[in-house]
């Protein structure tokens, strides 16, 4: 029995505090009989409206499966996944691929722009896609925010890996999803561009009031968030609000050795 | 060794990439295979055919042809006296000789008139019945005709016809329309190749068919125990004597026959085998695309089998093992395939009427070695670049991030290169426009057309990017975002799109550039009847028969009509002022009144004028090449005839459609120097009616001529109509052989989007994580399938265009002075096309639409 369902005292943006998504009893297996794998094991999780969290655990642990399955991404095998008053589990792809459209943003490791676009073209994406119409505004907002003003009409080949990523950040960001999932999005970066897309997710949080999951196995880009979950076997074995580097790389060696002495 | 295991593994693991591939090389090879079974098969079972219905010997009149067929212009079949049959019995060596009476020149209507001749073109026979037909032919029902009112027909045409004993039937020929009942069915040993055959008893034949008794059109012999054919044919030559007569061995009949069918079926063998090689050309591009499309999806496996030592040849040479795999498969399939075809395409000669029997089937050990080899060698040439460029591929490209591969980019080489061809091909057609003399002319059209057509080829990458940015722009805009990646797509590898749209390009300019030479056809014809012909009706033959004189008689006593006029035709040789004497010249003999209904223009003296006695014209062209003038006698030797000295009275134009080249003089003047039973029947006979009447005529007309369904009368609405439809027929005809050009291209559409689809898995995730609905991807693909098509569609169609305003500006020499473009039919190529673009997205969008998204993501 796993749970993370705990409404955060001690929020840090100190306004409104709500869940944006939520997991129940989810299971997710892999095959059947002998070979049946289970990626997650009955995982109660609450992510908190206007907050950024970390999802960490050593490989296998089943932090993507998680976030993919809270993404509506991938199904599960039982159990109840809600964004907001949403129940995702059980939704046919064509209500899913709305939802992802309308109301996800993403932000994946590597290959997150389309090379046929331009960079404000890839940003503008999810909502040309749903027909929308861009709020200038607030693009132009979002597109300095990540720096990018100069660089919009650049093709993704044309840029850098930070800048990539600094798209991709702003394309999540330009449709104001409830959410956005990033799967370790600085995992391809060295250090000083990682830590330029991280402080952009923060300052999202921040100033624009964004909900952020990210899974990550990077203890110094887990300490951007807000609150850290640990996955280890398919279950939530622990969390940690306010982390800092140092925190987190405690509490992995904490895990590590457990893991070996168990 | 490792190459080859590396090949066999990667052929297989690709296995669902390289079908498309092998289908194209297989509709080849089968296309190829299946024309060489069928026109084999066709041999055999014409040889067969001949072999037994040929005599030991047979003798002919000496005006006979070699093939034994009995026409001749009279409309009588050269016949020989009934002594002939008598000395040939004295001849040594002669078991039985028997004469019999045939002769292809007539028709054969039931008792309501209708024409019970094959539509096929197949030949009527009527002839008298006799041993040797006995062996060919089984009398399954009633019997052999006796006496004038009984005749006896084959059971195919009965069958047809619904014929039975008791029916009466005509035989109409230029002696007469004879009627007699069905005495007899007999139904055919050997494979009836289409013919209709009725059989009278001798006496009656003799009259039927020629209206004279104790006549022969050949003496079948049969030899004696131990005498040879030539023997027999010494013997009874030596006995007739050598002027006279044609004494042919069975051997030489049938040679003579195989090599009268042989020619026939080595056309359409020849022109069978040009479709085949287009396809195999559009397949090429096919096999191009595909291994290019794998070579670049497997760049960083090929970079890591560099990295650990393969060297460049070893790369190189796995790739055309993997072709050679390819090839090899496609084409034992394909002659498999061929085989099939070859059976179907004999089962639909047997609906129309000539059945072919699957034991003749004959495949020559040569065929399956012609397809292999040309299958295997297409498909390793083809996939010479793509091998080259692999080799070329950087241990580096192993370490490299891979992603989708690199978007190819158009080089400065190949647009210079493409536009010198394409500007050497747009001067040679220019050239063949402005031509004067059509020989030379066409030599440039041919230049001009294949260098366009490489130019195009090569330059067709670039303009790829121009010409599917303006149909995004017109067509895909109004589709969003999603128009506009499938407008990115389709841009993002010009070389890809250009060589799937070049297959394309191939078919669809031959479909244009045929329908606007056959369209200017119909139009020059049609303006060249409105401005010269002056007549209103015309009577002619649909399968080549001669106006009998029967037929004339009730033209002419037909109320209403002004003029008739008979126009004949034969061959004589000139003897020309230079001295030169030109054989077998065609001279065309008419009533002066065809002046009138033909306004051939002049450039010397007055048409009328060629009508008068001993006179004749001759046309522009002759004139200048045999340096003759109004005035000029030439020595005029007909056939059949004596010697005439005409004089030239008048010159005429070479620059028209109808009677192109034709020489004039009268029918009076024709019938001085030749005897009244040689003179040729009517090729045509044009009517007038009087001023007001055409209408009642026209009727009048149809209904004299009901007895004699062989012919038809139209009036010259109906005629150009007949010619549009015969002209549209044609062209059907060759627009259905190009079809498999085209199916190979859709394939090569097909191909490539499935391989895309492939290569842009993460991108395709990526875009359904983010909201991409399935219907939204599946329209996606669509429009990119749709855009290559169109633009396949539209440098095809401009392509095919411009050869075929050439051809009318080079064919305008020869008359066809009227271009038009057939706007219609081009429209709907175009929206054509637009359809095949959404058909061959069918299943690359559906599978894109199944793609799971997460493992899409995860692809690496």
């Amino acid at each position: 029995m796993t749970s993370a369902v705990t409404i955060p005292r001690h929020g840090g943006t100190g306004g409104r505090t709500a869940v944006a998504a939520r997991a129940r009893q989810v299971v997710k297996a892999y095959g059947s009989g002998e070979t049946r794998v289970v990626a997650l094991d009955h995982v109660d999780v609450d992510i908190a409206r206007g907050q950024f969290t970390a999802i960490m655990g050593p490989s296998g642990s089943g932090k993507s499966t998680l976030m993919h399955c809270l993404a509506g991404l991938d199904t599960v095998t039982s159990g109840q996944i809600h964004l907001d008053d949403t129940e995702i589990t059980g939704l046919k792809d064509k209500k899913l691929t709305q939802l992802r459209r309308d109301r996800i943003g993403f932000i994946f490791q590597a290959f997150n722009l389309l090379p046929t676009l331009n960079a404000i073209e890839n940003i503008t994406l999810p909502m040309d896609i749903a027909g929308r119409k861009p709020d200038k505004e607030w693009l132009a907002r979002v597109v300095d925010t990540v720096g990018l003003s100069d660089r919009l009409k650049h093709r993704p080949t044309q840029l850098s890996g930070g800048q990539q990523q600094r798209v991709a950040v702003a394309r999540a960001l330009a449709a104001r999803p409830e959410i956005i999932f990033g799967d370790e999005p600085t995992g391809n970066l060295d250090s000083r561009a990682g830590a330029e897309v991280l402080g952009f997710l923060r300052r999202s949080v921040d100033e624009l009031g964004q909900t952020i999951v990210m899974v990550t196995h990077d203890p110094v880009a887990a300490s951007y968030a807000d609150r850290v979950l640990y996955l280890a076997d398919g279950r939530i074995v622990d969390e940690m609000f306010k982390p800092t580097a140092d925190a987190v790389l405690d509490r992995m060696k904490d895990f590590d050795a457990r893991g070996r002495t168990s | 060794m490792t190459v080859l295991k590396t090949s066999m593994r990667n052929f297989f693991a690709h296995k669902g990439r390289m079908a498309l591939s092998a289908v194209a090389v297989l509709l080849s090879v089968a296309f190829v295979c299946g024309t060489l079974v069928f026109t084999d098969t066709m041999n055999t079972t014409f040889d067969k055919l001949f072999a037994a219905t040929s005599s030991d010997v047979t003798v002919s009149a000496k005006d006979a042809s070699d093939t034994g067929e009995t026409t001749s212009d009279n409309g009588k079949p050269p016949v020989m006296p009934a002594s002939v049959l008598t000395k040939v019995r004295e001849s040594q060596g002669v078991k039985t000789a028997e004469g019999t009476v045939f002769s292809t020149s007539v028709t054969v209507v039931d008792a309501d008139k209708d024409n019970l001749s094959p539509s096929s073109g197949a030949p009527t026979i009527v002839g008298s019945w006799n041993g040797n037909d006995a062996r060919t032919m089984k009398i399954t029902s009633g019997a052999a005709p006796r006496g004038s009112g009984q005749v006896m027909v084959d059971k195919d045409t009965a069958d047809k016809h619904h014929l039975k004993l008791g029916d009466e039937i005509g035989v109409i020929s230029a002696v007469g329309t004879h009627t007699a009942r069905i005495s007899g069915i007999a139904a055919f040993q050997v494979t009836n190749p289409g013919a209709a055959i009725f059989y009278l008893d001798t006496r009656t034949a003799q009259q039927t068919l020629v209206g004279e008794p104790d006549v022969y059109t050949n003496v079948n012999v049969t030899a004696a125990a131990g005498v040879s054919d030539e023997q027999l044919k010494k013997n009874v030559t030596a006995e007739l004597g050598t002027a006279g007569y044609k004494v042919q061995t069975a051997k030489e009949t049938a040679d003579a026959n195989r090599a009268d069918v042989g020619g026939l079926l080595n056309v359409m063998k020849y022109a069978m085998l040009g479709f085949a090689g287009i396809a195999f050309l559009v397949g090429i591009f096919l096999i191009i695309n595909t291994f290019s499309m794998l070579v670049a999806q497997r760049t960083r496996e090929i970079g890591l089998m560099r990295a650990i030592g393969s060297s460049r040849r070893q790369v190189n040479r796995s790739v055309l093992a993997e072709a050679l795999l390819l090839g090899v498969v496609g084409s034992v399939l394909g002659v498999g395939a061929g085989i099939g075809l070859a059976v179907g395409l004999m089962k639909l000669m047997g609906m129309t009427g000539m059945n072919l029997s699957t034991d003749d089937l004959t495949v020559a050990w040569t065929t399956p070695v012609v397809g292999l080899a040309l299958g295997v060698i297409v498909t390793v040439l083809a996939a010479w670049l793509p091998a080259r460029r692999a080799g070329k591929v950087s241990p580096m490209a192993a370490l490299r991030d891979a992603g989708a591969p690199a978007d190819a980019k158009a080089g400065a080489v190949r647009a210079v290169l493409g536009l010198l061809l394409t500007g050497a091909g747009g001067y040679g057609l220019y050239l063949a426009s402005a031509a004067d003399k059509a020989k030379e002319g066409s030599l440039w059209l041919g230049l001009g057309v294949v260098l366009s057509l490489i130019g195009f080829v090569v330059i067709g990458p670039l303009l790829a990017g121009g010409v599917v940015r303006v149909l995004g722009t017109v067509l895909l805009r109004a589709f969003g975002p999603v128009g506009r990646m499938a407008e990115r797509n389709a841009l993002r590898n010009p070389r890809r799109t250009g060589a799937t749209g070049a297959a394309l390009m191939i078919g669809l300019a031959l479909v244009a550039c045929l329908s606007v030479v056959g369209s200017s056809m119909v139009a020059s014809a049609t303006d060249q009847l409105d401005k010269t012909v002056g007549t209103d009706f015309i009577i002619q033959s649909d399968n080549g028969q001669l106006i009998t004189p029967q037929a004339v008689r009730a033209v002419k006593d037909t109320p209403g009509l002004e003029r008739v006029t008979e126009y004949k035709w034969t061959k004589a040789d000139f003897t020309t002022p230079d001295g030169r004497t030109l054989d077998g010249t065609a001279i065309t003999a008419a009533d002066p009144s065809y002046a009138t209904d033909l306004r051939t223009e002049t450039v010397a003296g007055k048409l009328a004028d060629a009508y008068e006695p001993d006179s004749m014209s001759v046309h522009e062209k002759f004139a200048e090449d045999h340096d003759i003038h109004l005035g000029s006698k030439i020595a005029v030797a007909f056939d059949n005839g004596s010697t005439a000295r005409l004089t030239v009275r008048a010159i005429t134009s070479s620059d028209v459609v109808i009677d192109q080249g034709a020489m004039y003089t009268s029918i009076d003047t024709m019938k001085k120097y030749v005897p009244a039973d040689k003179l040729p029947l009517d090729q045509l006979v044009f009517a007038s009616a009087k001023d007001g009447q055409q209408d009642a005529a026209y009727t009048s007309l149809k209904s004299a001529l009901h007895d004699y369904p062989q012919y038809s009368v139209r009036d010259q609405t109906d005629y150009k109509q007949a010619l549009k439809d015969q002209i549209g027929q044609l062209l059907n005809l060759i627009y259905g052989l190009l079809a498999l050009a085209i199916v190979v291209a859709i394939l090569g559409v097909v191909n490539t989007l499935a391989l895309s689809v492939v290569e842009r898995t993460r991108e395709i995730g990526l875009m359904r994580a983010i909201g991409l609905s399935r219907r939204q991807l599946r329209r996606m693909i669509r429009l990119e399938s749709v855009v290559i098509a169109l633009f396949g569609a539209l440098l095809g169609l401009g392509l095919g265009m411009g050869w075929g305003a050439t051809a009318q500006q080079l064919l305008a020499l020869e008359g066809l002075t009227v271009l038009e473009i057939p706007w219609p039919t081009i429209t709907a190529v175009f929206v054509g096309s637009a359809f095949v673009g959404l058909f061959a997205a069918l299943i690359p969008a559906f599978r894109a639409g199944r793609m799971n998204v997460l493992n899409a993501i995860a692809t690496d």
